[in-house]
């Protein structure tokens, strides 16, 4: 028996990948689990931020100095992240930039957080648990992580590569934009900085992809190979003789254990990803501006040395 | 030893053993097609469209309807506060110096009033001693009339004494002269005359 069974080798990545809906009949997929996935995410995003809004919006003359409170929990809660980004990532990188790139940033923010913990929701198991016929085809219209599909996390990263290229040629104008790529080096390094500042420019987005996917997968399939040693374990206590049975006790209850804790990891990096992202995205729009300005501008906080310090050293090399 | 060891090595070989046994179980009946992470191209690019169009349309919604309320609010009350700190600030600013003035006036007034009530007083016993000056210059003036008077009222009184007694020697020793003095007349003499000096 356990040879039949050996020959179909666990694949804890196929616990984690993206689910087939719909298809072409020439294999492309119209529709599957992520795209059910983004959209549960985005209505969630909207039905968030709008119910934030709401909120925190300055309220009519009659409340008096009532009307500059937030007075709901969730929104309070929603107010809080926004705070802290604006404060510590925007407002020290961005300076007087920052109320024209709130709305972008932190909406990219938002969605990648809520599609990372919409990510965290067993919808798949509990889809396929209520129907047994989906397993068995093996579809699913929504479930997964979407931003564990590399697709769906390089289209965030060339949005935001756009909006950081966009961003440094209106802030530079089109010639300092060029300019911008001899990174202000005398003009006989040019033939080495130039083609290295023109890949930096593809290589910042590309790098936004795959951390993020990478991230969102490797905790998820962490999290698969736990719960499969638990089987594993369970399967033991099922069919094994004695001592064996205790040992597959021992390795079912250590490594759920072991899983649950990295599911709290996991929310935590759910989030750290969403903010890195969201910081990263922040920092390269900053390096595309004027840099005499930066060291005498004093609204910019010390988070701008670290910014900028790659094309001071740029400058220098 | 030997047996433990060898216990050890079947445990292990049974859980390696046990591990792809469930899985395959868990996954049998699967439609077969194993996937890569990296999903193929006919796999994810639409999941890949879908995200930047649905990321396109939150944002949009957001940008118009969410974003510069949230913006407005965080911002107005960031004014409002800023703004009643520095009122305050002002407030108390205003209110030391208003205190510092009055302090200021207030010792001022007060040593006005001083000055006022030291020239009251110096006036009060300048006019004080005046007055008693002049009150012994009164009492001693009155004093001289009084003797002045009294010396000459008993001057006056001596003046009529004397012309009074004159008068009544005068008169007695006439009388004496035309009569014969008897004890008894004399004694009458005596008495009539001392009647008529009264």
């Amino acid at each position: 028996m356990h040879q039949t069974v050996l020959t179909l080798a666990a694949d804890p990545i196929s616990q984690v990948v993206n689910q087939r809906w719909t298809s072409t009949a020439d294999g492309w997929w119209l529709w599957s689990a992520h795209i059910g996935n983004l959209l549960i995410a985005s209505v969630l995003t909207l039905m968030v931020l709008l119910y934030a809004a709401a909120k925190i919006k300055t309220g009519p003359e009659s409340l008096g100095n009532d009307r500059f409170l937030t007075r709901s929990r969730g929104a309070s809660l929603i107010e809080v992240i926004i705070c802290y980004i604006r404060d510590e990532v925007l407002k020290p990188f961005l300076g007087k930039r920052t109320n024209a790139f709130m709305p972008f940033l932190l909406t990219i923010f938002f969605f990648i957080l809520i599609n990372n913990l919409l990510g965290m929701v067993p919808i798949s198991k509990g889809l396929w648990l209520i129907f047994p016929e989906w397993k068995k085809e093996h579809i699913l219209p929504v479930g997964m992580t979407a931003t564990q599909n590399i697709y769906v996390t390089a289209g965030l990263a060339f949005i935001a590569f756009l909006a950081i290229n966009l961003a440094g040629i209106r802030e530079l104008g089109l010639g300092g934009y060029i300019k911008h790529l001899t990174a202000d080096a005398p003009w006989f390094i040019w033939p080495i900085i130039v083609p290295i500042e023109i890949a930096s420019t593809f290589i910042k987005p590309v790098a936004l992809a795959i951390r993020l996917f990478a991230n969102m997968t490797a905790g998820h399939i962490l999290m698969v190979v736990l719960y499969s040693f638990a089987g594993a374990g369970i399967y033991m206590i099922g069919y094994k003789p004695g001592l064996e049975k205790g040992v597959g006790l021992l390795v079912t209850v250590g490594s759920t254990a072991i899983a649950f804790g990295i599911f709290f990891l996991e929310l935590m990096v759910a989030l750290i990803q969403a903010f890195v992202f969201t910081f990263l995205t922040t920092v390269f729009i900053s390096q595309l501006e004027h840099h005499h300005e930066h060291g005498h501008d004093d609204a910019h906080g010390h988070g701008d040395d670290h910014g900028h310090g790659k094309g001071h050293e740029h400058a220098h090399a | 030893m030997k047996t433990l060891n060898a216990g050890l090595i079947s445990i292990a070989a049974s859980l390696m053993v046990a591990v792809p046994a469930w899985a395959g179980e868990a996954a049998s009946g699967a439609a077969g097609a194993t996937q890569d992470v990296i999903a193929a191209k006919k796999q994810g690019v639409f999941a890949g469209i879908t995200a930047v169009v649905l990321f396109l349309v939150v944002f949009a919604i957001l940008a118009a309807f969410a974003w510069p309320k949230i913006i407005k609010g965080l911002d107005d009350r960031e004014n409002k506060i800023r703004s009643e700190i520095e009122a305050a600030e002002a407030a108390r600013q205003q209110a030391s110096m208003a205190l510092e003035q009055y302090q200021k006036s207030l010792a001022e007034a007060r040593a006005e009033a001083q000055k006022m009530i030291d020239a009251a007083k110096a006036q009060m016993n300048s006019q004080i001693n005046e007055m008693k000056a002049k009150a012994e210059v009164d009492a001693a003036n009155l004093k001289a009339k009084a003797l002045a008077d009294i010396e000459a009222a008993k001057k006056q009184a001596l003046a009529d004494i004397y012309s009074q007694s004159a008068t009544l020697a005068t008169t007695v020793a006439g009388k004496i002269l035309k009569r014969e003095v008897g004890s008894q007349d004399t004694q009458r003499f005596v008495d009539e005359a001392l009647a008529g000096v009264r």
